[in-house]
């Protein structure tokens, strides 16, 4: 089979997916009549995300969410990597943490957010910790169970060949437990786009959830509204492919 | 949702008729009417109280119920007719009516703007030229308060990059003031500068009435609920303006119903009668005065939307009329 025909099967039921959903909001909105203010049809919310696109309205916000993101996705990956390992490889860690991990992942974000503008400004600072905080649990159980799953027979070898710590860990463990790390990764970095727009509802001057009150409280411009839930879902779309195509490299590239 | 809803709405109600069947009671039931106030019960809202307390709606041949929700959601569910009436910001129905959702504002309760501008009375700031420089402390760069600042700024050729804008989403901007973080601050005249003052700290107010007449809260309809409840709704307007007429002329009584309705409210009576006597303030004005409680300003209405039409950003299309944001004809 060519690379094209392997593609073209690949995206065809994305496609035709897609088609049927935006065909039924088409009917929808034809059959029942429904105003642009109340439910937009798909053509009406593709012309306003263009011209939000074009004006540079959409950039101006998408911009600040995707600082938010990256920035609290490397965080809150990178702190939950580390804290996964140690949560694997020692009993005393596990039973120290375990429970407050757990405790914090139970905690609405929407509740802690507003605690966190309070405690630290309307900046970017608030927003990077409520990207982290979301991201951390999924990545570091993810890394937790990556680690305690490499096989036994390895870690033996690592020490008959007389490998540092620091080689096994990074010769042998992490490039056996890469494909549940980047599992944990592919979830966590979905929710770091949550945690930014929620962390702009609790206060800022710029970012998608803030043209989303924009649009709903100050505008009434529901297709601005439904343009910038498309571009949100985009982001969350393409962050997405990017560590799944990270994951195929280095997972590749490790074995 | 409603919307979504309305074919089963009208199928039970078919059935339920056919069910009652030729032996049911033929006594006039009372309208049904849902009503929309501000995010939280407040004693800001007593002249509705009042007139569900003595029965003024009762006897009017209208069951009220009342419910709580923020501005932007009342708007739309007020254009949807999921809800009968609201209280809803002038400054609100401008935008909402230009983006095509049918509402209508039909009686002025608040004659005066409610948002404004408080300093510290010995900051400096007596006027909105002071402000140039300073730092200012509000909950976001949208709503009312948004726009009576740029209005108060452009009055002095200033527009808020001249200023430090410092955002408190939790509306913890006065507190802010009286903590000195901020030179000014955003507040409601009936709320914040009465609780600054009862707690010692002297402020100075600046208001936007005499430079462009912003419309306030008022009581806005649905146009769907317009044709269908049109009695019921008029009703509605003659109780509530009576109930505020009376508080006019008695504070204490109005205090009394909303205690009544929000008990909560009768934990710190000296503090609510104070912010309800700063609320029947905003209730007049010289237009009110000759015109009577609820009238609407339509040259206010018309200044207001020029202003607000040449705001950044505005999206309010030039075919929009006051026409089309007022409708006089269901006061009394």
């Amino acid at each position: 089979m060519t690379n094209l025909k392997r593609l073209t099967n690949a995206l065809l039921p994305i496609v035709a997916a897609a088609v049927v959903f935006l065909a039924g909001w088409k009917a929808l909105v034809v059959i029942a009549n429904y105003p642009d203010w109340f439910l937009p049809a798909p053509e009406v919310v593709a012309q306003r995300f263009a011209r939000a696109w074009l004006d540079g309205t959409m950039w101006r916000h998408a911009s600040a969410t995707l600082v938010e993101i990256g920035l609290g996705f490397v965080v809150g990956a990178g702190l939950a990597v580390g804290v996964g390992y140690l949560l694997a490889r020692s009993r005393l860690a596990e039973r120290l943490l375990s429970p407050y991990i757990v405790a914090a992942q139970a905690t609405p974000v929407l509740v802690l957010a507003p605690l966190l503008v309070f405690w630290l400004g309307t900046g970017l600072l608030p927003k990077v910790v409520i990207c982290a905080l979301i991201v951390f649990f999924p990545v570091a159980v993810a890394t937790m169970v990556g680690i305690r799953s490499v096989d036994a027979r390895l870690l033996e070898l690592g020490q008959a060949l007389r490998a540092t710590r620091s080689q096994v860990v990074r010769h042998l463990e992490l490039p056996a437990a890469l494909p549940q790390i980047l599992g944990g990764m592919r979830v966590g970095v979905t929710l770091a786009v949550i945690g930014a727009i929620v962390g702009e509802w609790a206060g800022a001057d710029r970012g998608l959830g803030v043209l989303i009150n924009l649009a709903r409280g100050s505008l009434f411009d529901i297709p601005l509204m439904f343009a910038t839930l498309a571009t949100i879902a985009g982001i969350a779309l393409l962050l997405y492919l990017v560590v799944v195509l990270v994951e195929r490299a280095l997972v590749g590239a490790w074995r | 949702m409603f919307r979504l809803l309305r074919p089963l709405v009208v199928l039970s109600l078919l059935v339920g008729t056919v069910a009652c069947g030729p032996g049911a009671p033929s006594a006039v039931p009372p309208v049904k009417l849902t009503v929309g106030l501000g995010y939280i019960p407040s004693v800001q809202f007593a002249q509705f109280y009042r007139a569900q307390q003595q029965g003024y709606y009762a006897q009017a041949g209208l069951d009220v119920a009342f419910q709580h929700e923020i501005d932007p959601n009342l708007i739309t569910l007020l254009g949807q007719g999921a809800v009968d009436i609201g209280m809803a910001d002038g400054t609100s129905v401008i935008p909402a009516a230009g983006q095509g959702i049918p509402v209508r504002y039909i009686a002025t309760v608040y004659a005066r703007f409610p948002s404004v501008v408080m300093a510290a009375a010995d900051s400096g700031i007596s006027s909105p030229a002071d402000l140039d420089g300073r730092s200012l402390g509000i909950p976001g760069r949208f709503g009312s308060s948004w726009i009576m600042l740029q209005a108060l700024l452009a009055s002095a050729g200033l527009s808020p990059d001249d200023l430090e804008i410092r955002l408190y989403p939790d509306f913890g901007q006065a507190v802010g003031l009286q903590q000195g973080q901020v030179d000014a601050a955003t507040g409601f005249r009936n709320n914040e500068p009465v609780q600054l003052d009862l707690a010692g700290f002297d402020v100075t107010v600046l208001d936007v009435d005499a430079i462009t007449p912003l419309p306030g809260p008022g009581l806005t309809i649905g146009e769907s609920t317009l044709a269908a409840k049109r009695d019921a709704v008029r009703a509605f307007v003659a109780a509530t303006l009576r109930a505020m007429d009376e508080i006019n002329a008695d504070p204490e009584a109005g205090l009394d119903d909303a205690i009544t309705s929000v008990p909560e409210l009768g934990n710190d009576r000296a503090t609510q009668l104070a912010i309800l006597e700063a609320t029947i303030e905003m209730w007049r004005s010289p237009y009110t005065g000759t015109h009577g409680l609820g009238a609407i300003d339509r040259d206010a209405w018309s200044r207001s939307l020029e202003f607000m039409r040449g705001l950044p950003d505005s999206n309010i299309p030039s075919s929009l009329a006051v026409d089309r944001l007022v409708a006089e004809e269901l006061l009394p």
